[in-house]
């Protein structure tokens, strides 16, 4: 259940990302799980979609996908949005039980041709961002910290903890 | 196991799932490249270059090596990552670090492991919970906290960050009035990789910033100086779903 809902934020959130520049219908296709996963084999046929497409950007966080069995693995893709760069997708690759890729995936236009997906940078925002302080990390990255200052540093505080355990 | 030690003027902090030989490994790279290429010390073999005593043909392979590395990437941005310093002699520091640390990724081999030099972030395989590595991302306006999180996934082994706060001497930026990112992560397959897009965007700006994500298969987050935030697309993936673990936790 966890998981799932871990999955179906990214896609939700791969929805949010370019909510800006939705306009109107513009949700192009409907979240369609693929069989190009990981080489498991088990893909999640049909079971997810349906989820959140009619507004692209809102549902999906809590886990409204679970309505069927258990997630498994597989590359499940998200809402398809359109972008002054031309149709948008995300795709979350869960292989055993974990993530291990999110893809940007490339589109084609109606004329048949790929478009290169804009890799630019764009503004997030500090809301999108906060929750994961609290997250479980292994270790700490940061501008480049001498001696002295790591004494100071997160890292040192995680270190310590390693030592203790 | 867990180790710390000092090297280079900052810390190296590693997990892995090996055994003391590994840890004397790591250590005795990041020691053989302290000797070689640290400016500070009088004896190093860059500093007798730096002082004219030594000429470059004349040096190491290694120092060659990494010198040629270093150039090639200067080509790569355009000038925004570059091995002078202003008054042209030889400085390495912004590459050797990283250099050491593929050194030391090849040393420890395809097991798992997590190392971690002055905040700069090289792994393989995954956590001891089975997990991917994750990576909490200083916040630059307050050290003690995070800005947030970012799962190593994907082939993507490396996390880097630059910043123009701390040890802001050993990035010139550009611009007259200072940089316009107090700092740059940038995820990437490759240490050295990571480390020169991330010194060259805080060096070169949005420009760079742009330039490096449109022509190379590399994330980004950059933190300007009133705190705002910038990222590519597959960050933002990233970083959406460790929110997500964050609030599942709770």
């Amino acid at each position: 259940m966890r998981r799932r809902a871990a999955v179906a934020s990214i896609l939700a959130s791969a929805g949010v990302i370019l909510a800006g520049v939705q306009v109107g219908a513009a949700v192009t296709a409907a979240r369609t799980p693929t069989a190009t996963g990981t080489g498991s084999g088990s893909s999640n046929g049909g079971s997810t979609s349906g989820t959140g497409t009619s507004s692209g950007t809102s549902s999906g966080s809590t886990g409204s996908t679970g309505s069927t069995g258990a997630a498994k693995d597989g590359t499940f893709n998200g809402t398809t949005v359109q972008t002054p760069f031309g149709p948008m997708q995300v795709a979350a690759v869960i292989s055993g039980g974990k993530l291990t890729d999110v893809k940007v995936l490339q589109r084609t236009n109606q004329g048949g041709r790929s478009i290169q997906i804009s890799n630019q940078a764009d503004p997030m925002l500090r809301n999108e961002v906060l929750q994961a302080q609290s997250a479980n990390v292994s270790t700490i990255g940061g501008a480049t910290y001498t001696s002295e200052g790591y004494l100071q540093s997160l890292q040192a505080a995680l270190d310590q903890a390693g030592f203790a355990g | 196991m867990h180790a710390t030690f000092e090297t280079m003027g900052t810390v190296v902090s590693l997990e892995w799932s090996g055994d003391e030989q590994a840890l004397d490994a790591v250590r005795g790279i990041f020691e053989d490249a302290d000797h070689r290429f640290s400016l500070y010390r009088p004896d190093s073999e860059l500093r007798q270059v730096a002082d004219g005593s030594l000429e470059l043909l004349d040096a190491s392979s290694e120092l060659r090596e990494v010198y040629a590395t270093a150039l090639g990437w200067r080509g790569e941005t355009g000038g925004a990552f570059t091995p002078h310093r202003p008054d042209g002699a030889v400085d390495l520091n912004g590459i050797v670090k990283a250099w050491a640390m593929a050194e030391a990724g090849r040393a420890l081999g395809d097991g798992d492991w997590c190392l971690n030099v002055g905040g700069d972030v090289l792994v393989s395989g995954q956590a001891a919970s089975g997990a991917p590595w994750v990576v909490g991302i200083v916040d630059p306006a307050d050290r003690t906290t995070l800005l947030t999180a970012v799962p190593l996934v994907g082939g993507r082994r490396a996390a880097a960050t630059s910043g123009s706060a701390e040890r802001g001497d050993h990035i010139w930026t550009r611009g007259r009035e200072g940089a316009e990112f107090v700092q740059v992560t940038v995820v990437a397959d490759d240490i050295v990789k990571a480390d020169v897009f991330a010194t060259a965007t805080v060096s070169g700006g949005t420009i760079t910033l742009d330039d490096v994500t449109g022509r190379f298969n590399i994330d980004v987050l950059t933190v300007d100086g009133e705190g705002s935030l910038r990222v590519t697309p597959r960050m933002r993936a990233l970083i959406a779903h460790s929110v997500e673990q964050a609030a599942v936790a709770r």
